[in-house]
């Protein structure tokens, strides 16, 4: 909002400088070319020069609000010529009074300054479209400079968010628990530690092919979600109890794979592993047109405060809803006595 | 020989009953009970006295290391977990041995053996409780676990308002009561958050927010009056810290 000529120094600087060497040329036009005093030179080109340069800052406001790419092309230089009219009308007036006033009893140079006043305007509106095109050369280049710095940011984030998700795919202690019931299986029941195999198998198949990377089928991730929760039932028996209610229209609907197995493998982590009961692990999916909803509920203790590396795996899943989306209004918790509801809507295009 | 008296204490069925398939056919050994949780562990370890513990460390309530801080007088213990993040804190807690998940049956057996080796040379088995949780403890401790006759208390950090020293135990002072426990003020100086306690004085570490203010009290003294209107006493270097963590 500022007018970026008195918020950076040496764009100041610069712009002093310019009105300098105008100011310059203007004394030897009036000394060189029309035989004036230097004396009474200077000072028409002091006090003109000066009233436009101010002039000139002022005119950062038209500019700002009138922008190429946000109004018709009509609006934009009936604005300008407005804008011209008004701030040079102004300045060839008022510059004139003033120096009218100043040399009254030179005759010479009155008559001079009358008719010079149309080379004024002109030169006048030259100076004004010179002035405005520099403006908007500025926000251009602002415009740019944002850009480029969002993006490296956005890249640096995403592969962030990568590595993170990388790391997060196979928590080591969930394999190593689930291979030793493996072991424990096969001793009792071989088909069963064959079926745990194969599930296993599943899971880090499709964990490991990329699909954090691209938009998958709701489909897709419930049936490795299920994959998941059939494991961890194996290790837990009857202390994990899941409840799906999952609209099967929703089924063929995109979301960005693998984004909700952190939030299942949370729900295990503050629900059944620090529980000695049952905990319901609840999955719902619901859709219109427009919005997949996901929202997954557990029990928790309620007694307890967790924070270690709980914000990690939500801040992840939020960075890549905004990558994903644009949008930071996707994500919501709500925790309510020892229920916590984490909800994900997914838009569908 | 007589066979050793072995408790499993472990969440998960399948790793208690791979225990029990790979101890079959060895008399060496007898599995007198199993338990699923660190609770239930305490009150066997306490009844039945058994020569030896399988304990697993991630279970709900009450973990591994929290179960053993309360226990009087520790039998061996064979910790069995698939988090090899522990094993230093496990073996300076004098632990016979340490086994990560998946593991074999020779595995187990070389682990039962050092312990019977133990067992029959009466060396002293795990540290008592004192010692034993004066190890340097690289993360911060998130809660703490304080016994009260036969009750079993977690207490959430965040509920700690400030400890007192008493002899040979701390006073726990929180939002719902007092708690004694068998600790010194250095162990808790060392595993508390930074961020949130202070250590103010010889005998008192008190919670940064729960400050209300600091008056002067005599020359060199100041004591600090905290939201729930205890007064403490603050020395000279416990006035340093706390200049330095607020910052006036």
């Amino acid at each position: 909002m500022l007018n970026p000529l008195l918020k950076v120094r040496p764009y100041l600087i610069a712009y002093i400088g310019v009105w300098a060497l105008i100011a310059i040329i203007h004394i030897l036009i009036l000394t060189l070319f029309q035989g004036f005093s230097l004396g009474l030179a200077f000072t028409e080109s002091l006090i003109s020069n000066v009233l436009l340069a101010m002039i000139g800052l002022a005119l950062w406001f038209p500019v700002f609000f009138s922008r190429l790419e946000k109004e018709n092309v009509l609006n934009f230089i009936f604005k300008h010529l407005f804008a011209c009219a008004l701030s040079i009308g102004l300045w060839v007036i008022v510059s004139y009074a003033i120096l009218n006033a100043l040399f009254d009893k030179h005759f010479e140079y009155k008559q001079f300054l009358v008719s010079s006043l149309p080379w004024r305007g002109g030169i006048g509106a030259l100076l004004y479209g010179a002035i405005i095109l520099v403006y908007y050369l500025i926000i251009n280049y602002q415009n740019f400079r944002e850009k480029t710095l969002r993006e490296t940011e956005l890249k640096a984030l995403v592969r962030e968010s990568e590595l993170n998700s990388l790391k997060s795919q196979i928590n080591p202690h969930f394999l190593f628990n689930s291979l030793n019931s493996i072991s424990s299986l096969t001793m009792i029941s071989p088909e069963k530690a064959q079926d745990m195999i194969i599930k296993l198998s599943e899971f880090l198949r499709y964990s490991l092919s990329n699909k954090d990377e691209h938009l998958t089928s709701l489909r897709d991730e419930i049936v490795n979600i299920t994959r998941y929760l059939d494991i961890e039932k194996v290790r837990f028996g009857k202390r994990l109890n899941v409840k799906n209610n999952l609209d099967e229209k929703c089924y063929e609907m995109k979301l960005p794979g693998l984004i909700l197995q952190p939030l299942i493998e949370n729900a295990i982590k503050y629900g059944v592993y620090e529980s000695l009961d049952q905990t319901d692990i609840e999955l719902i999916c619901t859709c219109s047109e427009r919005n997949l909803r996901v929202t997954i509920r557990n029990q928790f203790d309620s007694d307890f405060h967790y924070k270690k590396g709980a914000g990690i795996g939500i801040q992840n899943i939020r960075s890549r809803l905004r990558i994903m989306y644009g949008r930071d209004d996707l994500f919501s918790i709500v925790k309510s006595g020892n229920i916590f509801e984490v909800t994900i809507i997914f838009p569908q295009n | 020989m007589e066979a050793i008296k072995a408790l499993i204490i472990e969440d998960e069925e399948l790793a208690r009953e791979l225990i029990k398939n790979y101890l079959k056919g060895t008399d060496l050994i007898e599995i007198i009970h199993e338990c699923d949780n660190g609770f239930d562990g305490l009150k066997a370890i306490a009844d039945l006295k058994p020569d030896l513990v399988f304990l697993d460390i991630q279970m709900p309530k009450l973990n591994g290391f929290e179960m053993l801080e309360l226990v009087d007088d520790p039998p061996e213990i064979i910790f069995i977990t698939a988090h090899n993040e522990f094993a230093i804190k496990a073996f300076d807690m004098n632990a016979v041995d340490y086994l990560l998940k998946p593991y074999s049956k020779d595995r187990l057996l070389t682990a039962i053996s050092k312990a019977a080796e133990r067992i029959r040379t009466q060396q002293p088995s795990a540290k008592k409780i004192h010692n034993l949780i004066q190890t340097p403890i690289t993360e911060k401790m998130e809660r703490l676990v304080v016994k009260s006759g036969t009750r079993i208390r977690v207490i959430p950090v965040e509920k700690i308002i400030y400890l007192e020293a008493e002899d040979d135990y701390v006073m726990i002072y929180t939002e719902e009561g007092k708690h004694l426990k068998q600790a010194t003020m250095k162990h808790f100086e060392d595993c508390l958050d930074p961020s949130m306690f202070i250590r103010v004085h010889r005998s008192y570490i008190v919670r940064v927010d729960q400050v209300v203010q600091l008056e002067p009290y005599s020359k060199d003294n100041y004591i600090l009056k905290l939201k729930n209107g205890a007064t403490i006493k603050v020395s000279r270097s416990g006035l340093k810290s706390l200049k330095e963590k607020l910052s006036f």
